[in-house]
C-alpha cells in the first residue's frame, strides 16, 4: 500500500505542477453556518469533547479520517479538499513545511500552547513550533508478556535471545525497525552512513529466526492472545494492550529509542483558520484534555492537566515509561536520499534474503 | 452402493464449499457479541456493541454517507446506462464496435488508475472534493456495468412484441413504457443491484476523490485499522449481512411472478 501511495504522490505531483493552486478566491458568506473540517486519524478524539465544542461555538465538525500520512499528503497536495485542521505525524510536518503546505499558527489565538511539555514545544521537525503543535505522542519500546519472558528486558539485545524463536513481533515500518537496530548498535536512528546502516541490517538478519511477524495493525491482538511474547510497540498501544492482558509489560531499552508525535496543523488556504485555532486551544484546556486523553489513552502533553488526571491514568506504567523515554529518545527525521537504501534493505529483510 | 458413496462425497464437498464461503462471515458475526474491544480473544457474551453502535455518530455518519452516495449513483447510472444500452442495441451507426469497447473500458482499467485520473480531473477543474465528486466517480464506474447487464437482457429479447405493439397503433412512448421497459426490467434491476453493491463496496476510487464530510464506510473502517477495529464494526457488518439476506429472500419471493410473465 505504501509503495502504491508513494507512486501515486509522485504521479500526482508531476500532474499538478502546472496547476499552481491559486484558488479559493470566493470569501465565505457571512450567513453560512460555521463548519470545521477536521481531517484526522480514526477514533482520535473523545466524541463528547467534539460535541461540547460544537455546542459552545455553534458550529459543526466534519470529522473525516485517513489511515496514513502519505494518504493525508496526497489529499492536501491535490488541493481540492478544503480541510481546516489536519493531523500529520512528526516527519510529515517537516515534509509539508518543505512543500509549503502549512499555514503558520497564530499563537495569539492559542494561548494554551503554553501548557505543552517543554520537551515537545519545539521538536526537531518544526524547530520553532511555528506550524504545528503536538497532539498525541509516544515512544517505541519493548513490549513483553511476563508469562513467557521471565526476566525484564533492558536492552534491544534481549529480542535476539534464542529462546524467543518465532515469538518476536516487529513493527511493520522500515524506519522503525532499522532505526531500532541502529540504536542497538549505538548509532543514530536517522543515520545516513551506509556502513552503519549495513551493520544494523546485518544484525537484523540474525534476528529473523526469532521474528513471528512484521506487524503494526494487529500487533495488539497478537499480544492479547498470547501469540507473541516480546516485540517492539508504541507506548500508547502498549497501554491499550495492558488493559486487556495484565501480563503485558513495557520497557524503554537503555540504548534509547524513537519518539513520535501526531500534531495539529492548518493547511494552506484553510477557510476557517480562526475556528481551527479556537479548536486547538480548546483541546489544550486542562479540563478538556483530561477528558479527551483519558478517552483516547495516549500520553497527555498538557502540563497543566497532569495533576487533574485520574489516579489510574497517572499511574499507567506504559504512559509513565514513555515520559521517561523522552530523554533518551530521538525523533525520526527526513533522511532524503538515504531513504532508498533503507527501502532496499527493508525489502531484503522482509523477503528473507 | 456406489451411488450413496458418491453422493456422500458430493454432500461433503458442498458443505465444505459453503463453509468456505460463510465461515468468515459467521466468525465476524460471532465476534460482534464479544466483550473484548479487539477481535483477539473471546472474553464473554454481550449486546453492548450493538447499543454503542447506534450512539457512535462517526460510524452512523459514514453509513449515511455510503447510503446517500450509493442510492444517488445507482439511480443516475441505472437511468443513463439503460438509455445507453437501448441506443446501442437498437441503432446501427459507424464505429459501433469501437464505441462498444470504449464503454467497457472502465471495467478493464485498474481502479487505481481510474481513481487517480478522476482526482487529477477534479483538481484541475478546481472542483472541491466531497460528496458530489464521490457520486460522480461512482456513476462513472457503475455505468459500464449497468450497460453490460441491460444490453445482455436486450440481446436476448425478440423484437416481435414491440413490432406487434406498433402494429396496434401504440405510440413509440407507449411501446417503450408498456412493452420494452417491462421486458427489460429484470436486466435493469440486476444492473441497479450491481451498481448499488459496487458503490457501497468501493474503496480505491473513493479513497482518491473523497473530501470533507464524505468519509464512506469502507474508508472509515480502513482508517480504524491503526487503533484496532472496534467490534461496533462487526455489529454493523452483521446487521448489513442480515439486511442483505432479507433482501435476497424478498427478491427470491418476487422473482417467480416476474419470470412467469414471459
Amino acid at each position: 500500500m505504501k509503495k502504491i501511495l508513494s507512486l501515486f504522490i509522485l504521479v500526482l505531483t508531476v500532474a499538478l505542477v502546472g496547476c499552481g493552486g491559486e484558488k479559493k478566491a470566493d470569501a465565505p458568506k457571512a450567513d453560512t453556518p460555521k463548519v470545521l473540517n477536521l481531517y484526522s486519524w480514526a477514533d482520535n478524539f473523545d466524541p463528547e469533547v467534539l460535541a461540547a465544542f460544537e455546542k459552545e461555538n455553534n458550529c459543526k465538525i466534519n470529522y473525516d479520517v485517513f489511515a496514513n500520512n502519505e494518504e493525508l499528503l496526497a489529499k492536501i497536495q491535490a488541493g481540492g479538499a478544503q480541510y481546516d485542521i489536519i493531523q500529520p505525524s512528526d516527519y510529515m510536518v517537516a515534509t509539508m513545511i518543505k512543500l509549503n503546505l502549512l499555514e503558520e499558527l497564530n499563537k495569539a489565538n492559542i494561548p494554551n500552547l503554553a501548557n505543552i511539555m517543554a520537551d515537545l514545544k519545539a521538536p526537531i521537525y518544526d524547530k520553532e513550533g511555528k506550524y504545528s503543535s503536538v497532539y498525541t505522542w509516544g515512544v517505541t519500546g519493548i513490549v513483553y508478556n511476563k508469562k513467557y519472558v521471565k526476566e525484564e528486558p533492558t536492552s534491544w539485545n534481549d529480542l535476539w535471545k534464542p529462546e524467543y524463536k518465532g515469538r518476536v513481533i516487529l513493527l511493520n515500518d522500515n524506519r522503525e525497525v532499522i532505526g531500532m537496530a541502529l540504536k542497538k548498535n549505538s548509532f543514530s536512528n536517522n543515520s545516513t552512513n551506509p556502513e552503519e546502516i549495513a551493520k544494523a541490517v546485518a544484525d537484523l538478519k540474525t534476528l529473523t529466526p526469532n521474528v513471528l511477524a512484521f506487524d503494526t495493525d494487529t500487533i495488539k491482538q497478537k499480544f492479547i492472545a498470547n501469540e507473541a511474547w516480546i516485540g517492539t510497540m508504541w507506548s500508547g498501544d502498549a497501554s491499550f494492550t495492558h488493559q486487556d492482558n495484565p501480563d503485558i509489560g513495557f520497557v524503554i531499552p537503555k540504548e534509547g529509542t524513537t519518539i513520535w508525535a501526531d500534531t495539529f496543523a492548518i493547511p494552506k488556504g484553510a477557510k476557517n483558520k480562526e475556528l481551527a485555532e479556537k479548536f486547538i486551544n480548546y483541546i489544550y484546556e486542562p479540563k478538556v484534555s483530561v477528558k479527551n486523553y483519558e478517552y483516547i489513552g495516549y500520553n497527555d502533553p498538557n502540563t497543566k492537566a497532569a495533576e487533574l488526571h485520574s489516579e489510574s491514568f497517572k499511574n499507567d506504567p506504559m504512559l509513565k515509561s514513555a515520559v521517561d523515554g523522552i530523554a533518551s529518545g530521538e525523533w525520526l527525521i527526513d533522511i532524503g536520499e538515504t531513504l532508498p537504501i533503507y527501502d532496499r534493505y527493508w525489502t531484503e529483510l522482509k523477503t528473507g534474503k | 452402493m456406489q451411488r450413496t458413496w458418491r453422493s456422500r462425497v458430493l454432500i461433503a464437498y458442498s458443505v465444505a464449499i459453503l463453509a468456505f464461503l460463510y465461515l468468515p462471515l459467521m466468525i465476524l458475526a460471532l465476534y460482534s457479541f464479544n466483550e473484548s474491544r479487539l477481535n483477539a480473544v473471546w472474553t464473554g457474551f454481550t449486546f453492548d456493541w450493538y447499543l454503542s453502535l447506534f450512539k457512535n455518530r462517526r460510524v452512523l455518519e459514514a453509513l449515511t454517507n455510503s447510503l446517500i452516495i450509493a442510492v444517488a449513483s445507482t439511480i443516475v447510472s441505472t437511468i443513463l446506462g439503460t438509455m445507453a444500452a437501448l441506443a446501442l442495441n437498437r441503432y446501427q451507426y459507424k464505429f459501433k464496435p469501437a464505441i462498444n469497447s470504449l464503454l467497457y473500458l472502465p471495467i478493464l482499467i485498474p481502479e487505481i488508475v481510474m481513481g487517480l485520473s478522476l482526482l487529477v480531473l477534479f483538481s484541475q477543474a478546481q472542483f472541491p472534493l466531497g460528496k458530489p465528486t464521490l457520486i460522480l466517480a461512482h456513476i462513472t464506474f457503475c455505468l459500464s456495468f449497468v450497460i453490460i447487464t441491460v444490453s445482455a437482457r436486450l440481446e436476448g429479447m425478440r423484437q416481435d412484441l414491440e413490432q406487434a405493439a406498433e402494429d396496434l397503433y401504440a405510440t413509440p412512448w407507449q411501446t417503450f413504457r408498456y412493452v420494452t421497459l417491462p421486458l427489460a426490467m429484470p436486466g435493469i434491476v440486476a444492473g441497479a443491484l450491481i451498481a448499488f453493491t459496487l458503490s457501497i463496496d468501493d474503496f480505491i476510487i473513493s479513497f482518491f476523490v473523497a473530501g470533507p464530510n464524505s468519509t464512506t464506510l469502507p474508508l472509515y473502517i480502513y482508517a480504524m485499522v491503526k487503533r484496532g477495529i472496534s467490534p461496533e464494526i462487526n455489529a454493523l457488518s452483521t446487521l448489513m449481512i442480515f439486511a442483505t439476506i432479507i433482501l435476497v429472500i424478498v427478491a427470491q419471493i418476487l422473482q417467480p411472478q416476474h419470470t412467469r410473465k414471459h
